[in-house]
């Protein structure tokens, strides 16, 4: 679970921006909060590619180490989550490359010259599904982190496997059952507004609040 | 794909657990060399960074002639600089432009594994590098410039 702002180091900002500064500026808690909050990302794009562990512990790797290098010149701290994912993606292609070369590059063509290195490009395919897909569940973490201690209690205790039901859940929180419901939509709604999701909303989403009796959050799964 | 968040909050519901569980299901050693990193961190600003802008691994280049040989090309650029490498099983041969003599270093994210000359004319030769990301840093008379970090083997 994402360790909420106030657990564990003390990073004054824990905005990414502020973590990318920070860190930039020498501040290791701020690395180390950098890479607890988006090694998940990188690390479910890695496994959608079909490497070996070593493969893929060296893409990680590479990955963390292009951050390090690129920290000073990160201009828009807020695509971070985008540039890691597709720096994963690039580094997962060429590791797959190197694997089963056949096509190789004559090093005494001349032509190389004219060459601009546009394919750099090439190599990155539109996101697909999965990209985004890993995208989007590092915006609900990043969300999930920003909501109060009371709603990531009972979320956490709602989306456990298996899941608490509410009478659990109304122990664990010494609130009354009926509250779990009600609270439950409200803290799912605070989740929706969390800028991080922003770029993942939907046009034609639409809100249906609460209504859900015990179990049957575990039965939409 | 549906779009976020999912119309429905159990859904919504779903897809958090789902993405709260991923984050702990990233193994101890991607969290601890993605922490250990940071140690890579260049303080001093004047090392300017050459970017890979191509890798005849993976970049194709439909103009260029292609040969049988097994020698992978890789060419990085920073504004000042130009560095062109050729990786084989026998190890790196390379060439700095401009040209400026000093020493080229090649480092793993265990430390400096390799180090040469770089002769009058640019060139400079290493051996076969290890698995796992490298980067070359060259100390020249004119510049001081380190490679982006890439899998060599």
């Amino acid at each position: 679970m994402p360790r909420r702002p106030t657990d564990g180091v003390a990073v004054t900002d824990p905005s990414t921006t502020g973590l990318v500064a920070a860190a930039a500026g020498g501040d290791e808690s701020a690395w180390v909060e950098l890479v607890h909050r988006y090694t998940p990302l990188v690390y479910s794009v890695i496994r959608s590619y079909d490497l070996s562990r070593a493969d893929a512990a060296d893409v990680n790797q590479t990955v963390w180490l292009r951050l390090v290098e690129q920290l000073s010149r990160v201009r828009d701290p807020q695509a971070l989550a985008s540039w890691l994912a597709t720096t994963a993606r690039r580094e997962c292609y060429r590791l797959s490359r190197l694997g089963r070369r056949t096509q190789l590059f004559d090093p005494y063509d001349d032509a190389l010259d004219a060459y601009h290195g546009f394919s750099r490009t090439t190599d990155v395919a539109a996101p697909d599904e999965e990209l985004l897909r890993a995208e989007r569940r590092q915006a609900l973490r990043e969300g999930f982190a920003q909501l109060p201690p009371r709603c990531q209690q009972l979320l956490a205790l709602l989306t456990a496997d298996p899941p608490a039901s509410y009478r659990e859940v109304a122990e664990r929180l010494s609130v009354p059952v009926g509250s779990i419901g009600p609270t439950q939509a409200r803290c799912l709604r605070r989740l929706r507004d969390c800028p991080a999701l922003a770029p993942f909303l939907g046009t034609t989403a639409t809100r249906t609040n609460g209504g859900e009796r015990d179990g049957a959050v575990a039965a939409g799964r | 794909m549906e779009p976020l968040p999912p119309a429905d909050d159990a859904a919504l519901t779903a897809e958090l657990g789902a993405a709260l569980r991923e984050s702990g299901s990233v193994p101890e050693e991607f969290l601890t060399a993605a922490r250990a990193a940071f140690a890579w961190r260049d303080v001093d600003q004047e090392v300017a960074l050459a970017e890979l802008m191509f890798d005849s691994a993976c970049d194709t280049a439909p103009a260029l002639t292609r040969s049988a040989g097994s020698t992978r090309t890789l060419s990085f650029r920073s504004a000042v600089v130009a560095l062109e490498i050729e990786v084989s099983d026998a190890g790196i041969v390379g060439q700095l432009s401009p040209p400026r003599g000093g020493r080229v270093s090649a480092q793993t994210a265990s430390g400096t594994y390799a180090e040469a000359p770089v002769d009058a004319v640019g060139f400079f030769s290493l051996g076969a590098p290890p698995p796992g990301p490298v980067r070359l840093r060259a100390h020249t008379g004119g510049y001081v410039v380190a490679t982006t970090w890439v899998s060599l083997r």
